[in-house]
């Protein structure tokens, strides 16, 4: 539905150019929703810009549904972005305009008669749930519901992708739960393909599909989720994942530890939280399985569990007991210590 | 008193309806010129829709230019244009023509920072709808802008009278020539003292509902 071919853009400046975004590949298929993710600076906001082209790439390939983008003439491409929804971090509302107006507006602009668009109006509102709020101004709505507002106007206008920069960045934990629980409802019964951007792991983790980690324009790490909240291979990943789970020990910590067996990461998949795997350790092994933290976290197709425990023990015994978890199809990652 | 009023008011009045006159015809020419301009001004600005270096480096000029001549000057200076656009050089329809060029280019440049005040996100996001630039223009751009329109509109008017205060020198009369020439060259303290009061009064009310009006199209 959405693919990125080597995408890249360039800003030329005085001291040199300036490489935003470099030769990335993304695809979103129908019905999916991948998030990009990256610390700012590292380009998302130009990479989500580059999909309807309000920038336009340097050079690579873009196609929506099948139609390229990127050599499509100016009025052609006006039409097709009618069909490619875009929400803000800011929301970007008229202010001099009530909910209702704010809809309205652009459908009337579009060339929607009169009828349709109060149909439309009154449809998407009620499914963001405001249908109270239509003759209210922005600035009397709260941040959620401005981004309600925001996404109830690119509904109306029925698109089949729907582009997220940054929109729960500006929005409290709770309210930014209610806006992801909304994305996921739209992409569910409205079966819209969505790319977001964000700086939030908690964004990836409760709607995306796939994710993109981006660091100075270019993409350094792709996978499901699934796959990235288990594997993380790059330290940006691995850092992101410690802002929605306390995953990290102090080396000294890990080192007085280790003085006496091993510190290890498990990470299951599904519902098996791993604790009779560890009483079977126990018996089997004759090491003893200490827990230091755990977490569960639930993604959008499934659930990682964390564990690190502290096994102590004779070294031959730890190293069996390891091999036994693995071939359990446990993820295993040592722990090192300073 | 009574014979102030008697003996003053029938050219008090004529005196008033003049300075409208000239406020009110100038000011809607002025719009008409100064709004494109100043439209103009802000789409062909580096980095928008209409992005033309070209263009916009000459309507800067020639905006400034007109700009830095004072209006007592400007009024004679352009004494031959005048002449050919509206026959005349004196009385009211003289003073228009350089009105209108005094105060087009004023309210260019307050509209145009009025449309740059329009957050840019908004813009981005009609962009981004498929919606064509005029209409982005019309429906985004100046709706926006209007309350501080408004207020630039009226700062404009203020401005206005002022200028028509100068106009007695090509024989438009108005307030300002009523009290240069009675106030001042006939002694008449009482007639200054009149139009001072009078043009204080008009300038207090045409603030007063400029501010109201802005603050009931401003949403926030």
């Amino acid at each position: 539905m959405i693919k990125l071919e080597n995408i890249s853009k360039v800003y030329p400046s005085k001291n040199g150019d300036v490489l935003a975004v470099n030769n990335v590949n993304l695809h979103v298929k129908k019905g999916e929703i991948h998030g990009v993710i990256g610390y700012s600076g590292a380009g998302k906001s130009t990479l989500i810009r580059l999909v309807n082209l309000l920038e336009k790439p340097t050079s690579g390939k873009v196609y929506i549904n099948g139609t390229e983008m990127t050599s499509l003439p100016q009025e052609k491409l006006r039409k097709t972005r009618q069909k490619i929804g875009m929400i803000f971090q800011h929301f970007n509302l008229l202010k001099t305009a009530t909910v209702y107006e704010n809809i309205a507006i652009p459908l009337k602009l579009l060339g929607y008669d009169k009828q349709e668009v109060k149909e439309r109006v009154e449809k998407y509102l009620s499914i963001v749930d405001l249908s109270d709020k239509k003759n209210t101004y922005p600035a009397q709505l709260s941040g959620g519901q401005k981004q309600r507002v925001a996404i109830a106007r690119a509904l109306s206008q029925e698109p089949e992708v729907l582009l997220s920069d940054e929109a729960t960045s500006a929005l409290d934990p709770e309210t930014t739960d209610s806006i992801l629980d909304l994305l996921l409802k739209i992409n569910e019964e409205l079966g819209i393909t969505i790319l977001l951007i964000t700086h939030e792991m908690n964004v990836i983790q409760k709607i995306c599909d796939y994710v993109y980690v981006l660091e100075n324009g270019d993409v350094i790490e792709d996978g499901s989720a699934i796959n990235l909240f288990t594997n993380p291979r790059e330290n940006t990943t691995k850092k992101f994942l410690n802002t929605i789970s306390q995953r990290k020990l102090s080396s000294s910590l890990i080192s007085q530890l280790k003085l006496n067996g091993a510190v290890t990461r498990l990470t299951f998949i599904g519902e098996n939280t791993g604790q009779p795997l560890l009483a079977q350790v126990s018996q089997k092994f004759q090491v003893v399985p200490n827990i230091l933290t755990a977490n569960i976290i639930e993604l959008k197709n499934g659930i990682v569990g964390n564990l690190v425990i502290h096994l102590v023990g004779k070294k031959e015994q730890i190293d069996a007991s390891l091999q036994f978890l693995e071939n359990q199809g446990v993820g295993i990652e040592e722990l090192e210590g300073n | 008193m009574e014979m102030f009023i008697q003996q003053w008011l029938p050219i008090i009045g004529e005196s008033v309806i003049e300075t409208f006159q000239m406020v009110i015809i100038s000011l809607f020419f002025a719009i008409i010129i100064g709004f494109p301009l100043g439209i103009l001004v802000v789409l062909t600005r580096p980095g928008q829709s209409l992005e033309n270096k070209f263009v916009y480096q000459i309507l800067n000029l020639l905006i400034n230019i007109i700009r830095s001549i004072p209006f007592i000057i400007l009024l004679f200076f352009i004494l031959p244009f005048t002449k050919i656009i509206v026959g005349t050089t004196i009385g009211v329809k003289g003073v228009i023509v350089p009105l209108v060029i005094y105060t087009a280019p004023y309210i260019a440049r307050l509209l145009e920072s009025s449309l740059l005040d329009v957050e840019n996100g908004v813009i981005e996001a009609y962009k981004a709808m498929g919606i064509k630039t005029r209409q982005i223009i019309w429906n985004v751009m100046l709706r926006e802008a209007r309350p501080s329109i408004v207020l630039g509109l009226t700062i404009a008017t203020v401005g206005l009278i002022g200028a028509t205060a100068m106009a007695g020198l090509v024989g438009a009369g108005g307030l300002g020539d009523l009290a240069y020439r009675f106030g001042h060259l006939r002694y008449e303290v009482d007639v200054m003292y009149a139009t001072v009061f009078i043009l204080i009064v008009l300038v207090q009310g045409i603030q007063t509902i400029g501010n109201r009006l802005a603050a009931r199209l401003k949403k926030d």
